[in-house]
């Protein structure tokens, strides 16, 4: 009798810690994909905020970023932290903006990809990242967020590219994902997505010098990311290879 | 070089030859040079002296001494055979010839030093004319039709250029040498794509592979055929930038196409007697636009002004990115 009893509470123990497991947000399904399949708890998103405003300012020289405007993740969005005067703005994006399809980090909260967007590219990239953190912010799934970004693109609520936008990833603290970690310093170049095969990118891996990132690129957003590795963190020291997995 | 008008030091300068200067200082070099005839004297300067010296095997000591000193070496030798084998000062006597032997090395090298010295001043007053016009057309042009083809298509990688339409320089302009299928044109850029303030203006060696992306094929090309038409030609400088001026004026010459860029990353080229083959490189092109939308030429920014139409008559704006490996797929030194 005390045996059968022992058994059903521990039967009874183990359903419960199923149902918990199953039940919290983030946990992964698929044993063999270590990351979030839904969004972690926001805290595990979010810094203290001197501490993001200079890991958003690593990403490029200081005779850059110190004249930019800086933005932080608050609970509810990006929020402006300081105001810049040279057009410049750096933030620390978060997972959400790797790409919808074949992205298994896609909620892994531990990525922070510090960037500091052109003006060009302020006006233009900045909103697709703002609208993907409300959306990611709001409990949407990935495939709702897909949807919601793909219906704003058809109401023309996104800017359309503008010439000349680029960005800065020289930071040598951020971590953009588990293979790389921050993998080198480069630029990034952004043209309308009817222009991806007119800059002579090769395959992100490859040795070309140009390289096709695979964030947007018409999935949905009609933007195409090019990447130009260079030698240099933005603290001046030398990146140890020109090898980049993004 | 005084830094009130140059931003680079002498040290900087030999150091940027010798391919130490990290790339931001590299490329903020390049900018200066490209447009400081001092600057490329000295820097022709320093390369020719660091050739020569690399090139200078020490001579045997009678070759270079004056004769006199051979005359008094051979009277003190012919002693000193005389008295070889009775002298009791054979010692001092070894001695006093290692002195000689030592003086006279002295001599060489104060004679070597003079030699390179005057050398130097005279091809300071020589560059400052070296290419005052243009030359005669067959010095700018590659004999070997192969040779340009290759050397056009080392600009980019051979995933690119082998599908790129290629142009080489006759007698009458640039013609196409092989038809492409990818939109890209390579091709060899002459001296007469320098800004019209270069020294090197008319420099009959300088040879600039470059690839140009479709947008730029259609847009930056034109005046690359348009300079080079006017030059075969026979224009003056001043005729071909009121040319330009007026081109731009009628629409004749496009603005730069949104996503204009070329590569540029040929380890066999020549971009001017200060540069040689540089570093490899990106270029992309925009109508006149403030650098600082770029970040370009800030403390260590990679990214750079070039100074090619910074003075115009283009209204072009033109950013540099160095990349880490030449298009063979080699490393490029550290600059």
């Amino acid at each position: 009798m005390k045996r059968k009893t022992f058994k059903m509470i521990a039967l009874a123990f183990f359903a419960l810690v199923v149902a918990l497991c199953a039940a919290r947000p983030g946990r992964a399904a698929d044993p063999k994909n270590p990351y979030p399949t839904s969004m972690a708890p926001l805290d595990q998103y979010l810094m203290d905020r001197n501490d993001e405003i200079s890991l958003a300012r690593s990403a490029a020289p200081p005779s850059i970023s110190k004249d930019a405007t800086v933005m932080v993740l608050g609970r509810h969005g990006y929020e402006t932290a300081i105001e810049g005067t040279n057009g410049f703005v750096c933030n620390v994006d978060r997972s959400w903006m790797d790409q919808f399809e074949n992205s298994p980090e896609f909620w892994n909260p531990k990525r922070r990809g510090p960037v500091c967007y052109n003006p060009q590219a302020a006006r233009t990239v900045l909103p697709i990242l703002f609208l993907r953190t409300k959306l990611a912010l709001a409990g949407k799934s990935k495939a709702e967020m897909n949807e919601a970004m793909k219906a704003a693109i058809e109401k023309g609520e996104l800017p359309a590219v503008e010439p000349g936008g680029m960005a800065y990833m020289l930071s040598k603290q951020g971590f953009l994902n588990s293979r790389c970690g921050n993998c080198a310093p480069h630029l990034m170049f952004y043209v309308p997505v009817k222009d991806a095969h007119t800059w002579g990118a090769g395959a992100l891996g490859s040795d070309f010098p140009v390289l096709l990132s695979p964030h947007f690129n018409g999935a949905p957003e009609p933007v195409t990311e090019f990447i130009v590795p260079v030698s240099e963190w933005s603290d001046g020291t030398s990146a140890d290879s020109g090898d980049h997995a993004h | 070089m005084s830094t009130n008008s140059h931003p680079i030091e002498q040290e900087e300068l030999m150091a940027y030859l010798d391919g130490e200067l990290p790339a931001h200082q590299a490329t903020e070099a390049l900018s200066h040079l490209e447009l400081c005839p001092k600057c490329q004297t000295l820097a022709a300067d320093f390369r020719g002296v660091s050739q020569e010296l690399m090139a200078w095997e020490v001579e045997s000591p009678e070759v270079g001494i004056p004769s006199e000193i051979n005359a008094a070496l051979g009277d003190r030798l012919q002693k000193s055979d005389a008295g070889k084998v009775s002298s009791p000062r054979l010692k001092n006597r070894g001695m006093t010839s290692r002195w000689v032997w030592a003086g006279a090395l002295a001599l060489v090298c104060v004679a070597v030093g003079l030699k390179l010295t005057l050398s130097s001043r005279n091809r300071n007053e020589d560059r400052s004319t070296a290419y005052p016009s243009m030359a005669s057309i067959e010095q700018y042009l590659m004999p070997d039709r192969d040779a340009e083809i290759a050397l056009a298509r080392s600009a980019a990688p051979q995933a690119i250029s082998s599908d790129a339409k290629i142009l080489v320089l006759r007698w009458r302009g640039y013609e196409t040498a092989i038809k492409g299928t990818n939109g890209f044109v390579c091709m060899v850029e002459r001296s007469w794509m320098s800004p019209f303030n270069s020294a090197e203006f008319w420099n009959p060696k300088v040879r600039v592979p470059m690839c140009f992306n479709p947008a730029a094929a259609r847009s930056i090309l034109p005046l690359t055929i348009n300079r080079t038409q006017m030059v075969l030609a026979g224009l003056s400088k001043a005729q071909m930038i009121d040319s330009i001026k007026a081109g731009f004026d009628n629409k004749e010459l496009p603005a730069p196409e949104p996503g204009a860029m070329c590569y540029m990353m040929s380890r066999a080229g020549y971009l001017n007697d200060a540069l040689g083959h540089y570093v490899p490189h990106l270029m992309f092109y925009f109508p006149l636009t403030d650098k600082a939308s770029w970040g370009a030429d800030l403390p260590d920014s990679p990214v750079t002004l070039n100074p090619q139409f910074r003075d115009g008559p283009e209204p072009i704006t033109e950013f540099v990115i160095p990349v880490g490996k030449w298009s063979d797929g080699t490393a490029a030194p550290v600059m």
